[in-house]
């Protein structure tokens, strides 16, 4: 995630400047993707895929591919975007939605963006409009089947964008702050909301808001919205809630003991998983005696290979050429997710696809869905005219070994944002090579 | 608190491995590149341990890299390799600390036998001066991680002695 903040980041420094605060960020980009998913019936498929992609993973990725997704459809959308930064600094003077931003921080996010998304909406319809229009700017796209997308993009955006931008500690604090806060404004929005409930599709994310409205007026203490309910199922509560059956000892002392004595038999049923053979035995004494052989036999096996290794290491001398192609692989066999895979089939693999490349990037979007191959991804960008690729796929050319391994590392580290990365290639085989010098003057 | 770490160990297994592979790989060929310059002089055998004690170190602190430092054994032997330098040149320093840390362990674990718990202490490193809940867990992630290096290396060694 934060690696992907930079060179989100840089992105955002080539349309302009207006860019400087986190939460405008935020709305700017929002309103892109939002309007780009207005417009979606105008374009062809890739930039559904786009936007499919977008719409499930987080907004690191999401919002790289939004700014690279302008490009092949034209300049057009490169003038909207102009517009609705500018109206960003439209709405910024409107005195709701800045109190709302002031007040609320980042704990109801959620919300806010659904609003401000809306406005976006209308700031490309009508211009100034107060908020009470925001059912009928959501039924203004004209097919069902892209209104749904965009409400189900408005969810996602709920889910999606807090996290892509704070920690979660911080969005604790805030939710402590300004839970009271979050309710009051949630009536009047709520009110307003119901005040103009008109038409099919639009009810839909009406329901769900008022949903999100109502859960908010009832826990009032931590929970404001759908995503900050599910960031409240990942945190745990401090306390661990301990009942005596009857009988048993209600004293604080036997109480923490017996919670650690659970804690101690979950471990151990673990640990039985853990080390084989260890189902068998009953009695902790001879579980912990396995545990002990097999912790002391993988050492042993360590030490063992460890010795194979420093045999073997002389040999490497003679065939320094050989050990680089042996040695990415067991490496590229790692990324592949799939452990079982054997350096012979990399090695036939490769074989095959160094010679093929063309055709596999003249198919690029068939293989490209397959998420799994990273390495596959590596190959199929590889005729792609752009320096990062060439730095991955340097793999196979046998550079200076420093480069590969931080290329290598690069992959590692954000498998993610990689496939975030590569989504701008998908769509290369339909628009060519200009789009491609573009995407690097965008970068 | 179980439920996330055990999970998290099964999560991250993936990016372990893959970590693991590329550190050790490097440092393997750090050891050919920079290997002793006194070849002639020794013998073979020599040459040989003296290279299996440097992968094998490798092997742990790759591992050790690799998980990074939120277990305590990993953070324990990064410590120690950090360290092997000055334990070197001050080892009875070194002794005397290990003694009272010995005795501070010493404490009644219940339900558990003593004698298997002391033993899984010095098994796995830095859990000399730890209670049995977190020992059990350090234990499961180290056997995780040791199994995934030993995957690792085997794979390696097949493949270098083709």
């Amino acid at each position: 995630m934060n690696r992907a903040l930079p060179e989100m980041l840089n992105c955002m420094n080539a349309p302009g400047t207006f860019l400087a605060g986190n939460c405008t960020d935020m709305t700017v980009l929002e309103r892109q993707r939002a309007r780009m998913k207005w417009h979606q019936h105008e374009h062809n498929d890739p930039i559904q895929l786009h936007q499919q992609q977008q719409g499930y993973n987080f907004s690191g990725n999401e919002l790289s591919g939004v700014f690279s997704v302008p490009i092949p459809t034209g300049q057009s959308q490169a003038q909207g975007f102009m517009g609705l930064v500018c109206g960003d600094s439209e709405v910024k003077p409107d005195p709701c939605s800045e109190n709302r931003w002031a007040e609320l921080g980042y704990g109801s996010c959620g919300l806010v963006v659904n609003n401000n998304g809306a406005a976006g909406f209308e700031e490309m319809i009508n211009g100034h409009n107060n908020n009470s229009n925001i059912s009928r700017t959501f039924s203004c796209p004209p097919t069902v089947a892209a209104e749904k997308k965009s409400n189900d993009a408005v969810l996602s955006q709920k889910i999606n964008s807090p996290a892509g931008k704070e920690s979660f500690k911080k969005r604790k604090a805030d939710k402590v702050q300004s839970s009271k806060a979050v309710a009051a404004e949630d009536d009047s929005t709520e009110k307003r909301m119901k005040g103009c409930a008109e038409e099919g599709d639009s009810k839909i994310t009406e329901q769900t808001s008022t949903k999100n409205n109502t859960n908010n007026d009832r826990e009032s203490s931590g929970d404001t919205s759908k995503d900050n309910s599910k960031a409240s199922e990942v945190q745990k509560p401090d306390y661990i809630h301990v009942r005596a059956r009857r009988g048993q000892a209600t004293d604080s002392h036997s109480l923490a003991e017996r919670v650690r004595r659970e804690k101690i038999s979950e471990r151990m049923k673990y640990l039985q998983d853990l080390v084989p053979g260890c189902n068998k035995i009953t009695g902790k004494a001879g579980m912990l005696d396995e545990i002990i052989n097999y912790v002391q036999s993988l050492q042993r096996q360590v030490e063992f290979l460890s010795m194979k290794l420093a045999a073997v290491n002389p040999r490497l001398d003679f065939n320094i050429d050989d050990l680089f192609a042996k040695e990415m692989f067991p490496a590229c066999a790692a990324n592949f997710q799939t452990i079982g895979m054997s350096s012979d089939m990399t090695n036939s693999a490769y074989v095959q696809f160094n010679p093929a490349q063309q055709m596999v990037s003249s198919c690029g979007l068939d293989m490209g869905i397959n998420s799994s191959d990273l390495a596959l991804r590596r190959t199929i960008s590889a005729p792609v005219s752009i320096p990062e690729t060439f730095l991955d796929t340097s793999c196979f050319t046998q550079a200076p070994p420093t480069a590969i391994w931080d290329a290598d590392l690069q992959n590692l580290f954000n498998v993610e944002f990689h496939q975030g990365r590569t989504t701008p290639f998908q769509s290369q085989p339909f628009t060519g090579s200009i789009e491609a010098s573009n995407l690097k003057m965008e970068m | 608190m179980t439920s996330i770490t055990t999970s998290g160990v099964t999560l991250n297994i993936k990016s372990c491995r893959t970590k693991f592979a590329h550190r050790f790989v490097r440092s393997l060929l750090q050891i050919r590149n920079h290997g002793p310059p006194s070849s002639s002089s020794s013998s073979e055998e020599k040459l040989i341990q003296r290279r299996r004690q440097r992968i094998k170190i490798a092997a742990y602190s790759s591992m050790a890299h690799a998980v990074g430092p939120r277990m305590n054994w990993s953070r324990a032997l990064l410590f120690k390799l950090r360290n092997r330098a000055c334990r070197h040149r001050k080892k009875k320093r070194v002794v005397v600390i290990r003694r009272r840390t010995k005795k501070a362990s010493r404490s009644s674990q219940g339900s558990v036998p003593v004698d298997q718990a002391k033993k899984l202490r010095r098994l796995v490193p830095g859990a000399k001066s730890m209670d049995l809940c977190s020992l059990l867990e350090e234990t499961a992630h180290y056997i995780t991680c040791l199994s995934t290096q030993i995957k690792v290396m085997q794979a390696l060694a097949d493949h270098l002695s083709k």
